[in-house]
């Protein structure tokens, strides 16, 4: 007995945490459940998607469709069209930009606050509830699309050009804002604590302790923002504001197809020198792929090598930049604290509350919101296959390949990397605009037009993912013995299988947010009745309709993560 | 300068110190001894205010460091010196950087900012790391550096901060044995420090370069002796398993 009482203290009750085995057939059910699941949800897309009666194809479209092909090698190449087009890939850039920056301050400032390191220790009551409250607004403002905002504000601000850069600025900022948080958080806290511990003041602790850990990771981060950036950019030009996507819309509106293909062009040449030139700066800055960041983190994060020159050029000119940049597109902040702005803003406050339902009362906003569920089933749909059928191409052949079937598969990947890049890189407007022409309205023409836009994205990410894939197991089988197809089938199929779904279901949920850009255009589902009621000034019923998105994202994002499990096992 | 009173620290069910009444005076050079596990870095959190005791108070230069404001905590701090056992340099920026960190408590934010990009009076820095025999490092990045260079200029980094009181975690737990006598003696000789607090794991090291030793077992004090009377006995108890 005395033994026992010398003895040192129990150790804590920290329960042996002993795991269940799983067992096998759990699994396999669970994922069976899955992909019924998913398939029943594509049986029932369809079905809503298809009329009950009535055609399918427009034919008077299609001979518009004609002329739109045949003008393909005949863009417009008048010296002033061009001029005009110079000038609005120069704004589109510079919005692009000032977007960007202006969603890095807020997402530096919310991620900051958000972040647990910032506080030491645990923070006082009143700063935790403001920060729940930070973190509910952050939330509620990004779950409103760029180009709602962009409406919204240009009901306010009149045709500013800081509507677009405000637009972009606050989804971008919310979503920068929590990614920035966990990002800081991520870095070891203990530097942190021991230069606190030493006296030093918050600030100075802070950019000493946690800035070189996360500074690679922010920008590889603000990069990709910028990217995404550029093309919300174009899409805005359905408000009125940004430059390409402007002079786009007024030359889909006339008709005018040598100018649209003038303004592609443009766009396509835009987009693929920003692309080659942020994903250089982003190898260069840390180990992270859009892919990663598109799902919200950070996998690996060390830059193997130092900055390369290049590098160095591009950050050091960021700032003059972006100063060049608000010279150029001349921005007027005054408007946003004049008398004017102020009793427009407040007039519209007042109408969005209390929210109506719009005309068919609640089968009609149900029923839209049904539209929108389908629609972005099946730009779904179209994506996947995208991805499957020129994802695998896209991927960047490995170097210690030799021999016809390398260089084939090396001829395969300018063209699939390419054809992507077009996809993505022409908004979806455009594309619900061609779709409209061929198809009658209705969630098939916004789904093909969605499906199209986001397999360009898709198939990229996904081909970034399987690109930096670790190929050790293969070749560990390999070097086991093991046929080579079998090897590759085993090892590389499974992780490439859970990137697919993975990526599918992260996009599926911006899908869903994006349904509001072909429905703006006339396609279906919300966005369109969006569209009506914005133009119609019938701002209480817009406020339903945001609420009831609001409720479609938050059901699909728990429905996304259920069925990631499931399919993941 | 040091006192506790009946300190007390646990970590949920787990008491890592328990009913600790110490008190050191200024000029002392203590070494803390004890199994792993025994509490070591517990007492030494709770003498630089990184940590508050569950019970019991804590007092250092006469004023309990959870009592204060921040900016006074802050002051207090400053004259506290710690090394900590994971060593918590920031890996990503050159070392001229992690030791500059010490005197981020008296400078200014604009002076800690601007140093970052443009180094403010890099010859302090240098003198400070020849002393510990890293002035070829000055310009490395910290995370190329071994196990015990860290060390040195975790070392480096308190002597520009140059504090009243040092609290140092097994400071010299990857250095070979010159090199820890080396730095001990440093910690030591240094002009503005007054009183060393030491966790270290090697009791001849101990019986070498502190004038009192302190034994911690479970999270009691259970020896608290000159150096030269520290007997083999008495350690054998302090390390012995149950
Ligand atoms: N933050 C913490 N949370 C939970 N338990 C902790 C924490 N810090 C210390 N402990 C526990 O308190 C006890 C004493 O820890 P401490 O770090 O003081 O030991 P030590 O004597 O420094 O050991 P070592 O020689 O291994 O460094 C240990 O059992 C440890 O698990
Ligand atoms: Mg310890």
């Amino acid at each position: 007995m005395t033994v026992r009482l010398d003895a040192p203290p129990s150790p804590p009750a920290a329960a042996p945490a002993r795991r269940r085995a799983v067992s096998g057939r759990r699994v396999v059910l669970r994922r069976l459940s899955g992909l019924l699941a998913v398939a029943g949800l594509l049986a029932w897309a369809v079905d809503r998607a298809l009329p009950a009666e009535g055609e399918l194809v427009n034919r008077g479209g299609l001979a518009l469709l004609d002329d739109l092909a045949a003008t393909a090698l005949h863009p417009s190449l008048d010296a002033a069209f061009c001029g005009v087009v110079l000038e609005a890939t120069v704004t589109t850039l510079a919005l692009a930009l000032l977007g960007t920056a202006g969603a890095l301050v807020v997402g530096l400032a919310g991620g900051l606050i958000l972040s647990d390191v910032a506080w030491d220790r645990s923070p006082p009551w009143p700063v935790r509830a403001g920060r729940l409250l930070l973190r509910g607004v952050l939330v509620a403002v990004r779950s409103v699309h760029e180009l709602v905002w962009a409406l919204f504000l240009v009901s306010v601000l009149g045709l500013d050009p800081l509507v677009a850069v405000l637009a972009l600025a606050l989804p971008f900022g919310a979503q920068s804002a929590q990614v920035f948080g966990e990002t800081l958080d991520g870095v070891p806290g203990a530097p942190l604590r021991a230069l606190r511990a030493a006296g030093a003041r918050r600030f100075p602790a802070l950019a000493y302790a946690l800035l070189p850990g996360a500074a690679p990771l922010l920008l590889s981060y603000s990069f990709y923002r910028f990217e995404c950036a550029l093309r919300s950019t174009v899409v805005l030009g359905v408000a009125g504001v940004g430059g390409l996507g402007v002079e786009l819309t007024l030359s889909l509106q006339s008709r005018n197809w040598g100018e649209v293909w003038t303004l592609v062009a443009a766009l396509l040449a835009l987009a693929a020198v920003v692309e080659l030139w942020s994903n250089r700066v982003r190898s260069d800055v840390a180990v992270v792929t859009c892919a990663d960041w598109s799902a919200g983190q950070a996998r690996a994060a060390r830059s193997p090598r130092g900055l390369s020159r290049s590098t160095r050029w591009s950050l050091a000119l960021v700032v003059p930049a972006i100063a060049g940049a608000w010279w150029w597109v001349g921005p007027s902040p005054a408007g946003l604290v004049s008398t004017r702005t102020q009793d427009l803003g407040g007039r519209l406050l007042l109408d969005l509350w209390p929210p109506a339902l719009p005309e068919g009362g609640m089968p009609a906003l149900a029923g839209a919101s049904l539209d929108t569920v389908a629609m972005a089933v099946l730009a779904m749909v179209v994506a996947v296959v995208i991805t499957l059928v020129v994802g695998p191409w896209a991927g960047r052949p490995r170097a210690d390949r030799r021999g016809p079937a390398a260089w084939g598969r090396r001829a395969l990947w300018w063209p699939a990397r390419l054809l992507l890049l077009v996809l993505r890189s022409i908004p979806p407007t455009v594309w619900a605009v061609v779709a409209l022409l061929s198809l009658f309205p209705g969630v098939l023409p916004g789904a093909s037009a969605l499906g199209l836009y986001t397999g360009g994205i898709l198939g990229r990410l996904v081909a970034e993912a399987w690109e930096t894939m670790d190929l050790r197991p293969r070749d560990a089988l390999r070097g086991a013995g093991v046929p080579r197809v079998v090897s590759a089938v085993l090892s590389i199929g499974p992780p490439s299988a859970n990137h697919l779904v993975t990526y599918t279901l992260y996009r599926f949920e911006i899908c869903v947010r994006d349904t509001v850009i072909v429905g703006a255009v006339g396609a279906a589902g919300l966005g369109r009745l969006l569209g009506e009621r914005l133009a119609a000034f019938d701002f209480s019923v817009v406020t339903s309709i945001l609420l009831a998105s609001l409720l479609i994202s938050f059901a699909v994002e728990l429905l996304g993560r259920r069925l990631r499990r499931a399919l993941r096992g | 300068m040091v006192r506790l009173r009946g300190a007390g620290c646990r970590f949920g069910p787990r008491e890592a110190l328990r009913d600790v009444d110490l008190t050191i005076h200024a000029g002392e050079r203590v070494a803390v001894l004890g199994a792993s596990g025994a509490g070591k870095s517990t007492l030494l959190a709770l003498l630089n205010g990184s940590l508050e005791p569950t019970t019991g108070s804590v007092e250092v230069f006469g004023e309990d460091p959870a009592l204060l404001s921040v900016p006074r905590r802050r002051r207090l701090q400053r004259r506290i010196g710690s090394v900590s056992q994971d060593l918590a340099l920031i890996e990503q920026v050159r070392v001229l950087h992690n030791v500059n960190a010490g005197r981020l408590g008296r400078w200014s934010t604009t002076r800690a900012l601007a140093s970052l990009v443009w180094p403010h009076s890099l010859d302090v820095v240098v003198d400070a790391l020849d002393r510990v025999d890293l002035g070829w490092a000055l310009h490395e990045r910290t995370e190329r550096l071994s196990g015990g260079e860290r060390q040195r200029v975790a070392i480096a980094r308190l002597l520009v901060q140059a504090p009243e009181l040092v609290v140092a975690d097994e400071p010299v737990s990857s250095l070979d044995p010159v090199r820890a006598a080396e730095i001990l003696g440093l910690l030591r000789t240094s002009p503005a420090v007054r009183t060393v607090v030491v966790a270290l794991h090697q009791p001849a090291l101990a019986q070498k370069h502190c004038a009192r030793v302190l034994g911690l077992r479970e999270g009691r004090l259970v020896l608290d002796l000159p150096a030269a009377e520290v007997s083999d006995a008495a350690l054998n108890d302090l390390y012995a398993l149950v």
